[in-house]
């Protein structure tokens, strides 16, 4: 017995010598593989922001551009200047609203795709991303001949009969948001559709033999399993909006103010210290916002899927 | 895996054969010693660069030399110039700035000072263009703009420009926040150090309902659909909206138009100053100088260039208003213009 056992382990030995030695092969591969996309993240990403963080404590002089040092006045101006403050909640207000109207907007589009079953799924998918090859600069300078106060708009309405004054769209929160939603939407829709299609027809089909109607089967099935998509379409779309730049500075005009136009307008000034303190105060809000949303609603997922 | 190291050992070799016979070709053999030198200069893109490039270029070029532009906007090349002032070696042998930028530079002691015996074409050079530390190459002047079919009569003076009973019939440009304000200090009475005045002036007017658009573009979209009748702007752009059709006469103001002077620097480390000095001399050429009047609107800055009567009267200046135009303090500018674009984003635009 003992010497049975004996020669099982040395046969045993090699076999799992060669299994340790391939896993640490593919590891090793592994890292390789993964080390071009870390650095560039490192060097492209980190480090600019590690230097962008250093600036923002620094202070500015008209002559000398940035003088160094170690002072919070940057963030405390903006903290404390409701000028500032109110161009931040403005940036939240519109960015919030574009991601609430993208996902209400997208989401029946994106189950319409995902169920389609025509030949002509990948067309329309197609008129989807379409807009996408257009630059955003592109695409607001046609809303702007749109909306202006001669624009097509405002043309059509006024030979109906409909105004006798020109609607005031551009230069307006309105124009933003509208501009906002169309460029974010197809992001939204790609997303819900990729997740929508890996959901199962089935599930809804025992929803509504079981007796649900169409709106319990959304609220009750479709909508908790497709949570995890509404996330990180709703993430994606709401991170576009908060740093969104052509739009506000080209429909928005020069009396609205968002942080990403903000940010630039100090670069341009040569206010780097205020500027990296912006743009930082920009990047925390963004991210601890998704980190928070990302965090409360895979809560409630888990909550839910636990017996 | 011995193997493997073998093959890695020779691709190594390969690797660094390959970038050694590379690196020789770049050496400067053969045709290429002929060469000059390589000129860098900093400028805006866009048209300027492409008249640049039509106009000053090909001068060089023929006489031996290699030009390459660096095309960004003005903010963005006076930080490379202040950031790169402790490198020996600079990046850019010549930069292309406002009077204002110029000065800023100066100011901060990233320029040399320009040594006019080494222009052939200095002689030439309108005196009033002949910075210290710089050379202008184009100049115009902030005009009274309207369109006659809204605004009659024709507006005299800045003060009949900005006048808050103008109400929304008034345009004003975001960008040009600088010189708007001293045009309305101007027309208050103020002094292109003493902005106050035009501050208040300003406020009534926006008060009265005056338009701001974000962009120069934007603010002819708006001459043009008639949005308001009146503003102020370049000499030069008023030409090339004529030219697209928009309804559009220039007047100079009875205080004296604001000049607006573009011109070229050389950064203290520049790597090569032959190559700067003869880019200065190029620019300053006769025919250089009429081919940017009749493509650009801008005003030739050597007296020997020839301006066609006609065209002359649409884009230049008498002898008197020469005289009378009204430069900005640049030293004010540069050590306020951080509050006046506070002032200008949270009152005026807030």
């Amino acid at each position: 017995m003992v010497g049975q056992g004996a020669e099982r382990l040395s046969l045993e030995r090699p076999a799992r010598r060669l299994a340790n030695e391939a896993r640490g092969g593919s590891l090793l591969m592994a890292s390789t593989l993964l080390a071009p996309a870390t650095l560039m993240v490192a060097l492209g990403l980190l480090l600019p922001i590690l230097i962008l963080l250093r600036y923002s404590f620094n202070k500015f002089d008209p002559r000398l551009m940035m003088v160094e040092a170690v002072t919070l006045e940057n963030y405390v101006k903006f903290f404390t200047d409701p000028f500032y403050t109110n161009v931040f909640w403005t940036t939240l207000r519109v960015a919030l609203l574009c991601t609430l109207v993208c996902l209400v907007l997208a989401f029946p589009l994106a189950y319409v795709l995902a169920r389609s079953e025509s030949r002509y799924k990948n067309v329309v998918l197609m008129l989807v991303v379409l807009p996408l090859f257009v630059g955003n600069a592109v695409r607001a300078a046609g809303w702007m001949t749109l909306f202006g106060s001669k624009g097509a708009l405002n043309a059509a309405l006024f030979e109906l009969g409909v105004i006798n004054v020109p609607l005031q769209i551009m230069f307006t929160e309105k124009a933003v948001v509208i501009g906002i939603i169309a460029v974010n939407l197809p992001y939204v829709v790609l997303t819900l559709q990729s997740v929508l299609e890996g959901i199962p027809r089935q599930t809804e089909e025992a929803a509504f033999s079981l007796g649900a109607g169409p709106w319990t089967m959304c609220r009750r099935v479709l909508l908790p399993l497709a949570l995890p998509g509404i996330v990180v379409g709703a993430i994606l779309c709401f991170i576009l909006a908060m740093n969104a730049y052509a739009t506000p500075v080209l429909l928005g005009g020069p009396q609205f103010k968002m942080m990403g136009p903000l940010v630039y307008g100090q670069f341009r000034l040569n206010n780097w210290p205020f500027g990296a303190a912006v743009a930082f105060v920009l990047m925390t809000a963004t991210l601890v916002l998704t980190g928070a949303a990302n965090l409360l609603v895979q809560q409630r997922y888990r909550r839910r899927r636990s017996p | 895996m011995a193997a493997i190291r073998s093959v890695s050992r020779r691709q190594v070799l390969k690797g660094a054969a390959a970038i050694t016979s590379a690196g020789l070709a770049e050496l400067p053999l053969g045709g290429a010693a002929q060469s000059k030198g390589k000129i860098v200069v900093g400028t805006w893109g866009g048209d300027y660069a492409r008249l640049l490039h039509k106009n000053i270029e090909p001068i060089l070029i023929n006489d031996g030399w290699e030009v390459i532009q660096d095309q960004a906007n003005d903010p963005e090349r006076r930080s490379k110039m202040l950031a790169e002032r402790r490198l020996p070696r600079g990046t850019t042998d010549i930069q292309g700035l406002s009077a204002l930028g110029m000065f800023q530079m100066h100011d901060a002691g990233v320029i040399d000072a320009i040594d006019y015996g080494k222009l052939k074409n200095a002689p030439n050079l309108l005196p009033s263009m002949k910075y210290p530390y710089g050379v202008g190459h184009i100049y115009s002047g902030k005009v009274g703009v309207y369109n006659p079919r809204l605004v009659d009569p024709a507006p005299k003076s800045y003060k009949e420009i900005f006048d808050p009973k103008r109400g929304d019939k008034l345009g004003i440009i975001d960008i040009q926040y600088q010189y708007t304000l001293v045009c309305a200090a101007l027309a208050a009475g103020g002094k292109v150090d003493d902005l106050e005045p035009g501050k208040k002036l300003l406020l009534a007017c926006k008060k009265a309902g005056a338009r701001i658009y974000p962009t120069n573009e934007a603010f002819a979209q708006g001459l043009k659909t008639e949005e308001f009748g009146t503003g102020v702007m370049w000499k030069a752009r008023v030409v090339q909206w004529q030219n697209a059709g928009i309804s559009v006469e220039a007047i100079v103001p009875a205080e004296g138009a604001l000049a607006y002077v573009s011109g070229f620097v050389i950064p203290k480390n520049a790597p090569d100053k032959p190559g700067s000095y003869a880019y200065l001399d190029a620019m300053l050429e006769k025919g250089a100088q009429e081919a940017f009047a009749i493509d650009m609107g801008y005003n030739p800055t050597v007296t020997n260039a020839v301006v066609a009567p006609e065209l002359n009267k649409r884009i230049g200046f008498t002898p008197e208003e020469v005289k009378a135009l009204v430069d900005l303090d640049y030293g004010y500018m540069t050590q306020n213009d951080v509050a006046l674009k506070e002032w200008w984003d949270k009152e005026l635009k807030g």
